[in-house]
């Protein structure tokens, strides 16, 4: 077992998780010393945005926990923690980065052992995979570019309008009453998240200096049509243009 | 404008005290144990959603306390009334808890070090607490107590350890009973019910076999706050449970022992319980036994469908007549006629729920007669005229809700309070015209 | 340029709960090399007057503008050390805890060294935010001390009254001609049999001449804006449409019960009748036949009404006492008997007595009825005799569930108040809001919430009138300052906020842009974290402060 000891991050919510924590004190039951809490009022505040910008930070694991579903002291505000949740771990998995690097978990307020338990699970599970590549002073340069370009996907309008509407049009369907399957919208979803991505990917290596499409394939182990396809899109969204050209070779830069 | 009183510090005691004091008026809420929250604290969950109980009831409870207009009066009864609505004086006393509430900060170190233990009537008697307690972690107020019964410096002169180890210095073994006079508009009476005690019914070994529950231990056992985390190892060999039936109508819809009316409740409570055990260990078998299923209230019979169809919760229409217990395996043998195919059968289980019916408090008797007010032929409360008038005795200015006056369910008592609220508002206002 | 804002911090050493694990001393010293920090203290126990007194003090003293108060959970103690920052000038919300007993030195009693990293770190973490901090305005809006009522039965006359009785000005919105609702066809009611229209009368004759109710009938809601306080309704009255303005609304306006053709030979054959039906017969003295069959659960506890519908039992059971007293036979076939508390098992008894015969049938194996050339014949298996019986009833009568009224569904759009999967209207919560809506200022009673009786929903009607006096005799209401704002120079109007905000408290204005009901909306940040435009800001749990406290929770020292 190693030595370790992981930077946890928690964004609690106020009504059942928070409450579960201070009951896991009031009852005194101990737990690894490594989790910091935020409280949020309730976890749909949590943005995929965030959570991507502490494990930027150097966090080496970050959870979130909320009411159980049905029980959301805001109705339905769990729900769509879920639905962002399942967005941060598909930004996830691009990046390169653990995927048990992140948990969520619904805790109700009188689940204080069961809270107590979720820390330590969750901080030997953090402890195992070890600490983050992302580690200053030394961080994963690929990584960290990928971690960088989740962020910014996640900040985004794209991202945020889809996941946004997920659950409306799951379940109830649009203005027009027409709902979407879950399937349809997933595949929907891993197309955006793709394209978002690898846009972010690309714009964020622009900002630091102009470069070629091969160059930007090179550096991005992606196919050079491919780069191509993304610079028709960032161009049509104003992100890019070509700055001058260099032997024949157009040398794009961000606006 | 004279305050209104409420008595009882369950969940409709609690409902009614906001609906008033969030309206402005002043509100005295007496409830006679250390702490308000009533029988829906010591419960793990609520039908028909499955919420956390204490979850869900401890905000109302912290509510109370902070309310400027609620003044709460735990260890407290009334003991006299006088005088007619709008204006009835009232003596309330206080019985001392030998800890002064200023001072005390509820940290628990007395109990910690207290060297006596009691069986814990929150943890319905499965867990043990001591002379000095607070009544649970979320308790309101959160003021330890001295059980004079059991305090060694009480009964014997000696030990004083609490006193020693106070961080605050609140002990207060001189401190004595109150009693207070207070002028109040209305009475709102919400005194709850009690659980059945099923000793008396010798064929279901309750007290004799110890895998034999009622309801109320089996919520403390299945609740992650009772005695044993949560955990359903049943009482004989701390085993996990994983074959458990559940009996309705014990001490109700009877003409032996017990009483002859419908808990109304029970079903959907032995359902949750059944849920319950299905959430803890999917695997384990659980039967219950009915005589008619019911499914009345929003909800329910949705509930009911889907601990069938998801969980395979097995339901046998059947009052069993006996149960055997194992004297090595401690395990039950429940004799019974399964009335659909008109079969009688048996079947052997690890554990058995009794599902007690909800019964008037053994002191609504002394109340009644302190307010003024009639009992049923059973013993709770009496309205006067349900249809019309369903919160309200047969004396102007004094209401009753929740299950006091017969078994009801939380929203059923929650709206109740609030009726009784409105009742006693309506009071106020004419006060104040004079009409 | 504002400079910095001048933070305290008090440590709490809460006897020895912390003190004894955390090095208090030391994490006071911490506290002091913090950015913006300018007071730093340790008090025994900070909630004692004693303590509170000292912050006090101490804003006094060194012009402090944020307090962090470093000691227990702030679920039960923040409002108390937010009344102490306001008796000191300090807007409550530039206030902030960390936890560093419930959530360090409790649950790390055995790491003491650690617990009081732990603890440094969270206040650093309580400070970074407690920077960022901005006063808040609690927003207070008036309420309109007026409620409209929509529904003239008894539901809603006995919720009318009480609220008129209280002192507030009600307008019962009926769309029939007369008050009254389902109760008029009614004979004599359980459990006591008393008359229904002794029941009925009084009410009608107090809601008519009650000198604070107005009655408008033949009339509907055609319309509803606004928010608590404030609503603004359109009624299609008799003479025209009329616009009122109330503070609350109250929706009492009942159920149908379930006409259902073709089963059980209902509507092809006279002889057989809902319960309703029954009862209006009965009321005219109709009934003489000499051998009645009920059958229970008769459309419902099916697929198409997956419920039990709760006073079918207990209606049969009364009029079949009714019947058997007039020297017929009455069989009531059941599944489940909801003859449930005191009352109904009083009534229950007494019609077993009269006799009055039960027999249970199977729902996998329902009666059958069939009309033969010398009468109905009723066949089942029942378990209570264990054998396949044969009835040959003159007249079957059918308990039939109570079912959502039609307009239900066009009623909840125009409130925006949600109904449940079988159409009835939902409640905020089921146990602990049973008869509120989660849109503040409006409530349900009555059956339009579920199937109950008279004395039920008289006490939902009690109840409602209670809960909608709540904000009325307050004249004002205050909401928590902890909310949404949107950025009308970001928001491009795209309105995903208002698909998920569960309290309807973002509206788009005119133009076509989100913005806040300060009074409606509850906090939770759901909007904020989905706006695609980046454009909601969550006052006090504002993206920078979260920011903040993240990345002093991961600083290394």
């Amino acid at each position: 077992m190693s030595t370790f000891e992981p930077n946890i991050v928690g964004f609690l919510c106020n009504w059942c998780s928070y409450a579960g924590a201070d009951l896991a004190g009031v009852s005194r039951i101990q737990y690894p010393t490594n989790l910091r809490i935020i409280k949020v009022m309730c976890s749909g505040r949590v943005e995929p945005g965030m959570v991507l910008e502490f494990l930027e930070a150097g966090a080496d694991g970050i959870m979130v926990t909320g009411c159980h579903i049905g029980d959301c002291h805001y109705i339905t505000g769990n729900l769509h923690t879920k639905r962002k949740f399942a967005l941060l771990q598909k930004l996830l998995a691009k990046t390169g980065l653990e995927p048990q690097r992140i948990r969520l978990e619904w805790n109700s307020a009188s689940e204080g052992q069961r809270f107590a338990n979720l820390v330590k699970e969750f901080t030997e599970q953090v402890r195992d995979i070890g600490p983050t590549p992302l580690k200053a002073p030394k961080p994963d340069a690929a990584k960290l570019l990928n971690l960088r370009a989740a962020k910014a996907a996640a900040d985004a309008f794209r991202l945020r309008a889809l996941v946004g509407k997920e659950e409306k049009l799951v379940t109830t369907g649009n203005v027009y009453g027409e709902k979407i399957t879950q399937d349809e919208f997933t595949k929907t979803m891993d197309s955006a998240v793709e394209t978002e991505f690898q846009v972010h990917r690309i714009h964020i290596l622009l900002q630091e200096r102009s470069r070629s499409v091969k160059d930007l394939a090179n550096q991005l182990s992606l196919q050079p049509r491919t780069v191509l396809g993304y610079m028709v899109a960032l161009r049509q969204r104003g992100w890019v243009d070509v700055k001058e050209t260099v032997e024949g070779t157009p040398l794009y830069a961000a606006q | 404008m004279k305050p209104v009183l409420v008595i009882g510090g369950g969940i409709a005691g609690i409902q009614a005290s906001l609906d008033l004091a969030d309206r402005g008026t002043k509100v005295h809420l007496i409830e006679k144990t250390p702490s308000i929250g009533g029988v829906m604290a010591q419960l793990d969950k609520t039908f028909p959603t499955m919420d956390c109980s204490i979850c869900i009831l401890a905000p109302k409870m912290i509510e109370c306390y902070r309310h400027p207009n609620i003044t709460i009066h735990s260890e407290s009864e009334v003991v006299n009334l006088e005088g007619a609505v709008g204006d009835f004086r009232v003596k309330i006393l206080e019985h001392p808890r030998s800890v002064d509430a200023k001072k005390c900060t509820g940290c628990g170190l007395c109990s910690e070090k207290c060297p006596v233990k009691r069986p814990s009537s929150f943890q319905a008697g499965l867990g043990q607490r001591k002379a000095i307690y607070l009544a649970f972690p979320q308790a309101v107020p959160l003021i330890a107590t001295i059980d004079r019964d059991a305090c060694l410096w009480f009964t014997k002169g000696l030990c004083r350890t609490c006193e020693k180890v106070c961080p605050s210095k609140a002990v207060d073994y001189e401190q004595k009973e109150n009693l207070i006079e207070l002028n109040v508009s209305s009475v709102i009476t919400a005194t709850g019910f009690e659980q059945y005690n099923p000793k008396d019914i010798g064929e279901y070994g309750y007290g004799r076999y110890k895998n034999v529950l009622t309801a109320l231990e089996f919520e403390r056992l299945v609740c992650a706050s009772g005695p044993t985390g949560g955990v359903l190892s049943r009482p004989s060999d701390g085993k996990v449970s994983h074959n458990t039936a559940f009996i309705q109508c014990v001490g109700s819809r009877t003409q032996t022992v017990g009483y002859s009316y419908c808990s109304a409740f029970c079903c959907m409570y032995a359902t949750k319980e059944a849920v319950l055990i299905k959430e803890h260990e999917p695997s384990s078998h659980v039967t219950i036994f009915y005589m008619d299923l019911k499914t009345f209230g929003k909800g329910f019979q949705g509930f009911v469908d889907r601990a069938q169809s998801h969980w395979g919760v097995q339901y046998i229409r059947g009052r069993p007549g006996e149960i055997r217990e194992d004297p090595v395996t401690k395990n039950l043998t429940i004799l019974y006629e399964n009335t659909e195919i008109g079969k009688v059968e048996r079947i052997e289980v690890d554990m058995v729920i009794l599902c007690t019916a909800a019964v008037p408090h053994r002191e609504n008797k002394e109340l009644a007669q302190v307010l003024g007010v009639e009992l049923d032929e059973y013993g709770f409360f009496e309205v006067g005229d349900p249809v019309s008038s369903p919160v309200e005795t047969g004396k102007p200015g004094v209401y009753v809700c929740g299950s006091c006056h017969g078994p009801r369910d939380i929203p059923e008592s929650v709206a109740e309070a609030s009726a009784t609220a409105a009742k006693a508002s309506e009071n106020i206002v004419l006060s104040e015209v004079g009409q | 340029m504002t400079s910095a804002p001048r933070i305290g911090v008090f440590v709490c050493r809460c006897g020895i709960n912390i003190a004894a694990y955390v090095d208090v001393p030391a994490v006071v010293e911490y506290a002091k090399t913090l950015p913006g920090v300018t007071y730093a203290e340790e008090n025994m126990y900070t909630c004692s007057s004693d303590g509170l007194n000292k912050i006090k003090e101490a804003i006094k003293k060194y012009g402090l503008e944020r307090i962090v108060v470093a000691s227990c959970t702030p679920r039960t103690h923040e409002p108390l050390f937010q009344a102490t920052c306001e008796e000191s000038g300090v807007n409550k919300y530039l206030f902030e805890m960390a936890n560093i007993r419930d959530q360090c030195s409790w649950v790390h009693q055995k790491e003491p060294e650690k617990a009081t990293e732990k603890a440094k770190d969270l206040i650093r973490m309580a400070v970074a935010k407690a920077a960022l901090l901005e006063s808040g305005d609690e927003p207070e809006i008036d309420v309109t001390p007026s409620t409209l009522v929509i529904g003239g039965g008894v539901s809603g006359m006995r919720a009318a009254l009480s609220i008129a009785d209280q002192g507030f000005n009600v307008t019962i919105v009926e769309k029939e001609s007369t008050l009254g609702g389902k109760l008029r066809g009614f004979d004599s009611l359980f459990p006591h049999k008393q008359k229904a229209s002794e029941v009925l009368m009084p009410l009608i004759t107090r809601v008519s001449t009650h000198p604070r109710i107005r009655v408008l009938t033949k009339s509907t809601v055609k319309s509803v804006y606004g928010f608590l306080g404030n609503f603004d309704i359109g009624v299609e009255t008799r003479q025209g449409v009329e616009v009122l303005k109330v503070g609350t609304i109250i929706v009492a306006v009942g159920a149908d019960i379930l006409k259902p053709k073709g089963l059980y030979l209902y509507g092809e054959d006279p002889r057989v009748v809902t319960q309703s039906e029954l009862e209006q017969l009965l009321h005219k003295g109709e009934v003489d036949a000499k051998i009645v069959v009920m059958i229970q659960c008769a459309g419902s506890r099916n697929e198409e009404h997956p419920y039990c519908s709760r006073i079918c039992c207990n209606e049969a059971v009364k009029n079949a006492i009714n019947i058997t007293e007039k020297e017929s036979d009455v069989y009531i076939l059941y599944r489940d008997l909801q003859t449930y508390g005191i009352h109904y098992s009083r009534l229950e008894q007494e019609a077993k007595r009269k006799g009055v015969k039960f027999l249970k049938y199977q729902a996998e194996r329902p009666p059958l009825v069939t009309s033969e050339p010398d009468g109905l014949k009723v066949s089942l298996y029942s378990p209570t005799v264990n054998e396949a019986v044969e009835l040959r009833p003159d007249m079957l009568v059918l308990s039939t569930p109570l079912v959502p009224v039609a307009d239900a569904k066009e009623l909840s759009q125009l409130l925006k108040v949600p109904l449940d999967s079988n159409g009835f209207f939902m409640e905020a919560h089921v146990k602990l809001r049973p008869i509120d809506f989660a849109t503040d200022g409006i409530f349900i009673c009555g059956t339009a919430h579920s199937p109950k009786d008279i004395g039920e929903s008289v006490a939902q009607a009690l109840g409602v009138a209670s809960r909608a006096s709540i904000p009325m005799a307050k004249k004002r209401v205050r909401t928590a300052a902890i909310m949404s704002q949107v950025d009308q120079t970001r928001c491009s109007g795209c309105g995903t906020c208002l698909d998920v905000c569960p309290y309807n408290a973002l509206k788009k204005n005119d133009k076509g842009l989100a913005e806040t009901i300060a009074a409606v909306c509850k906090g939770c940040g759901v909007c904020g974290a989905t706006c695609p435009e980046k454009a909601i800001t969550m006052h006090h749990f504002t993206d920078a402060q979260i920011e903040a406290q993240g990345l002093a929770a991961l600083e290394e020292d």
